[in-house]
């Protein structure tokens, strides 16, 4: 019996404190909350079973270690159908359990998705950022250096609209304790949706959960979840700082360049003269949105959307090189404009 | 502790060949055995190194180490490696080592094709590898998600082409394995008599069979889409990408079947021959394993509860289902235990590490199948923990107990014991410091798959110990190696029966001869090495049979006189 104690205590103490250990964040809306639940059920099960059999072992190990010199065979049991039939039981029930409190969860989850009063943004993903677009018409594109923050109207029903522009990507928010891949179904189906509602005021970290090829980990977002005037208000000062497109420039000097499948440009270097502006002309042929920038002067062009082109009107630079990018994605497009007399 | 002898004694065979074109030409299913072991241990330390790439540079905040290619070729080599020339590999060089010996037979049915599906391996294995050497390996992950697959350069093309040819031996492999157990019984070796281990190989074949040519039928459409302008799983060409998770998946999960199974078989071995006691419930144990091999066919979909484009309710309780003849397994190893002499040898120490390491994977595993919590974790780095209890803890944990158990009868020589337990406590506990804290780290948030994660996530300090935890696993494989080499040159001789075996494994030389046995003990039970040991005043069961059985051997023998 003591030595029953001395193994079994601490592994109980130990089971509590690594299922202590093993919670998801406080979840920040409404749907959250009864997966939370649902955790907690199901951690308060698997830490019931994990002690039992655990301790079973260490139990054995003790007690049935065969002392040296101890050649006498032990009890030779075969089985018994009894036994086989409560532990075949056992673990019926749990899984039951499981099962029906996680459908009555489920149900929970999905109701959300199909709230017809709902503030509505569609999402686009694409190879390592984010755009946000609002029913204002207003949006944002993200870049390494300029994180994309979604708002969001705390409090009530957001539905998002998740579109893939390329390969498969997740929207996932780790304190909304949801996730949804953003696929492109193709011909095949309409977009994923996403409903919650948030409940605390607040910004949320999140980020691509699906593998999504070279820079996957810097495809981050930001949630802003606000009270509703602060939301319009945002909505408003974003769709107004939303430069004019800009109009053909009179350029003495316009280089070609544009964007290919598979984020990358169509060219690894280009020359500009110095000391004066000169233009690029720049078209978008991926699918995909992108633009140029170029890093030692702070130049950041507009963003252009998959199948259309601008120009960009770049002011006159000194001689030497210099490095281009797409500022969207700078982990793969990187070229060199040299610019000379 | 000899219980037979062999007359004429095992010794050189009439017709030598210089040592290497005899392993390179060998059809000898023990040979053969030794190659799949030797060449997976070489493939798992490769893999192991990539492994430590990728856990060095998560150890802190930032990319110190590697880029953010390199780091993705890691892991998707990683994964591979492991699990498609690690792993399988290993557990089926065991299975062609054993499987002969366990049924009385005198080696697989279809030799040269057995020579055949090994030497596929090495070759599909380098060509996985060789992807580093044109330009970069394949970086997609292990489960080479469209529309993806189709950006990657030659590396994925080699990836795509390693990947038939391993599959192509797996199959070869798993029809030498089922015709082997279904014609090449000894006398008196039914069904219901044969080892565990052989069970858990025969409905792991039947599950390659059946699983792989859809994971090669799979990768030929990939193929074709990457060269030849197809259009299976691209969207922008009138695709669909969720097909191929459909299909990766229906291979992918019973290919974890594949990869538990036969470690389950090595444990249903050892725990018994360390209790000193039988299997406790064979018939429900079998029952089980059959139960598993069909569940593992509905469950595919548990893979994609966050497409948005799968019925939830089905997989999750068909996953869910999967948990009961778990669950039998666990409790009839557990009933093993009880009342048992346990004789804690590092085989034993390795096999009970399984079963408690295994429950974690598997508790892990039912939480996974309840879609919220799964909507939840789903690509973070608890499934990252769950899958490596289920693979490293479970499968491995039951490679080295294997190692360990049937070393002694490979060469004839016992692996160093204090060396072997100095080998499982660095490696449990390492184990356990690198893949626990992977359950809070998925918890929080990690995704997996990420080079590099803000300092202001609260991810580093479980990040580091998680680091310490993989380097310790390496520092464990060095005692084991030297263990390895040490007795190669001067080990202990083990005699036949090392352990007081039950299987006929042990009823011949170590190594065995050529053909393997000169005489077979007579086979009543699922025990016959046990009852020649200690006689039939053990024998519980069937005492009718086992009056018809001698008669049997009486008549067979005849025969073979």
């Amino acid at each position: 019996m003591r030595s029953t104690l001395r193994v079994g205590l601490p592994l109980v103490l130990a089971g509590l404190f690594a299922a202590g250990c093993m919670l998801p964040p406080v979840p920040k809306t409404e749907a959250g909350q009864d997966v939370f639940n649902l955790y907690l059920l199901v951690l308060g099960l698997a830490a019931i079973v994990f002690i039992g059999v655990e301790g079973f072992i260490l139990y054995a190990v003790f007690r049935y270690r065969r002392k040296p010199g101890d050649d006498v065979l032990p009890e030779q049991l075969h089985g018994n159908n009894t036994v086989e039939l409560i532990w075949t039981a056992i673990p019926t029930v749990i899984v039951f359990i499981l099962f029906v409190f996680s459908m009555i969860t489920l149900g929970v989850v999905e109701a959300r998705d199909e709230q017809q009063e709902a503030t509505t943004i569609e999402v686009d993903a694409f190879t390592w950022q984010w755009t946000f677009r609002y029913e204002n018409g207003a949006s944002q594109t993200g870049s390494p250096t300029n994180t994309p923050v979604l708002a969001v109207p705390v409090g009530e029903p957001v539905r998002l609209i998740l579109n893939s522009l390329d390969v498969n990507h997740a929207f996932y928010v780790p304190e909304f304790l949801l996730k949804r891949d953003v696929v492109d179904f193709g011909d095949a189906r309409g977009p994923n949706e996403l409903a919650f509602t948030v409940t605390e005021e607040g910004t949320y970290a999140g980020q691509c959960a699906e593998f999504c090829g070279l820079a996957h980990a810097d495809m981050i977002f930001e949630v802003q979840a606000m009270p509703r005037g602060e939301f319009d208000a945002y909505l408003e000062a974003l769709a107004s700082g939303e430069p004019p497109p800009t109009g053909d420039e009179d350029c003495e000097t316009t280089i070609e360049l544009a964007a290919v499948e598979s984020i990358q440009f169509d060219a690894d270097t280009i020359q500009a003269p110095a000391g004066q502006d000169f233009c690029i002309e720049f078209t978008n042929n991926d699918i995909v949105p992108h633009d140029v920038g170029i890093v030692e002067t702070d130049f950041d062009g507009d963003d252009v959307a998959p199948g259309e082109s601008i120009t960009y009107l770049i002011p006159a630079m000194d001689a030497g090189e210099y490095q281009f990018i797409c500022t969207l994605h700078p982990q793969a497009m990187v070229g060199v404009l040299t610019v000379g007399e | 502790m000899a219980t037979t002898t062999l007359e004429p004694p095992a010794g050189a065979p009439a017709y030598q060949r210089f040592w290497v074109l005899d392993w390179l030409t060998t059809v000898d299913h023990k040979k053969i055995g030794i190659l799949y072991i030797v060449n997976s241990f070489l493939f798992f330390f490769a893999a192991g190194i990539l492994a430590l790439v990728v856990r060095s540079e998560l150890a802190v905040p930032g990319l110190q180490i590697v880029d953010q290619d390199t780091f993705n070729q890691a892991f998707t080599m990683h994964g591979t490696i492991m699990l498609f020339l690690f792993i399988i590999p290993a557990l089926s060089g065991f299975a062609n080592y054993i499987v002969p010996l366990q049924l009385g037979a005198p080696d697989m049915a279809f030799p040269r094709i057995n020579a055949l599906s090994f030497w596929l391996l090495p070759l599909g294995g380098g060509l996985i590898f060789s992807g580093y050497l044109f330009g970069g390996a394949a970086a997609e992950g292990w489960t080479g998600y469209a529309p993806l697959t189709q950006q990657g350069g030659v590396g994925t093309d080699l990836w795509i082409i390693g990947l038939l040819l391993v599959g192509t031996a797996s199959i070869l492999g798993a029809v030498n394995f089922i015709t082997t157990v279904f014609k090449m019984r000894a006398p008196g070796m039914t069904l219901f008599r044969m080892p565990i281990f052989v069970w858990t190989v025969l409905v792991t074949a039947v599950l390659i069979l059946l699983a792989t040519p859809v994971l090669a039928a799979g990768l030929i459409a990939l193929f074709i889409d990457r060269n030849y302008g197809g259009s299976f799983f691209d969207p922008s060409v009138g695709g669909n990408p969720i097909l191929w998770q459909h299909i990766f998946w229906f291979f992918g999960h019973p290919e974890v079947y594949i990869v538990i199974l036969p470690a389950m078989g090595v444990v249903s071995e050892v725990l018994p021959v360390f209790s000193r006691k039988p299997l406790f419930g064979y018939k429900a144990f079998v029952f089980a394993t059959i139960a598993i091999g069909f569940l593992s066919w509905t469950v595919w979909a548990h893979h994609m509860f966050t497409t948005g484009a799968v019925f939830l309710p089905f997989f999750s309780f068909m996953t869910a289902l999967i948990a009961i003849p778990t669950g039998i397994k666990m409790f009839n190893w557990l009933a093993t235990l009880w009342r048992g002499k346990l004789m804690l040898t590092t085989a034993m120490l390795f096999a009970l590490g399984f079963i408690s390491m295994f429950l974690i994977g598997g508790i892990s595993g039912v939480m996974l199948a309840s879609p919220p919590i799964d909507f939840h974790v789903q690509d973070t780095y608890f499934v990252v923990a769950h899958l490596h209890y289920v693979f490293f803890g479970g499968s491995v944990f039951g490679v080295f107990a294997a190692t360990y158990y049937w070393f002694p009868k490979m060469t004839g020589k016992k692996l160093n014991e204090p060396l072997g337990k100095v080998h499982f406590w660095i490696h449990f506990i390492g184990f356990n410091l690198a893949f626990f804290p992977m359950h809070q780290l998925g918890l929080s948030g990690m995704p997996r798959r990420v080079s590099d994660y803000s300092p202001d996530a609260g991810w580093t300090i479980l990040n580091m110990v998680s680091t310490v935890g993989a380097f310790m696993i390496a520092v464990s494989i060095l005692p084991f190696l030297v263990n390895v080499v040490a007795t190669f040159i001067n080990g202990e001789p083990a005699g036949d029966d090392p352990w007081e075996g039950n299987t006929l494994e042990w009823a011949t030389t170590s190594p065995p001869p050529p053909y393997n046995f000169d005489r077979l003990p007579p086979i009543h039970s699922e025990r016959p090495l046990f009852f020649l040991t200690h006689g039939h005043g053990h024998a519980a069961e069937r005492p009718a049979d086992l009056e018809e059985d001698e008669a049997e051997d009486v008549e067979h023998r005849k025969g073979l006189v």
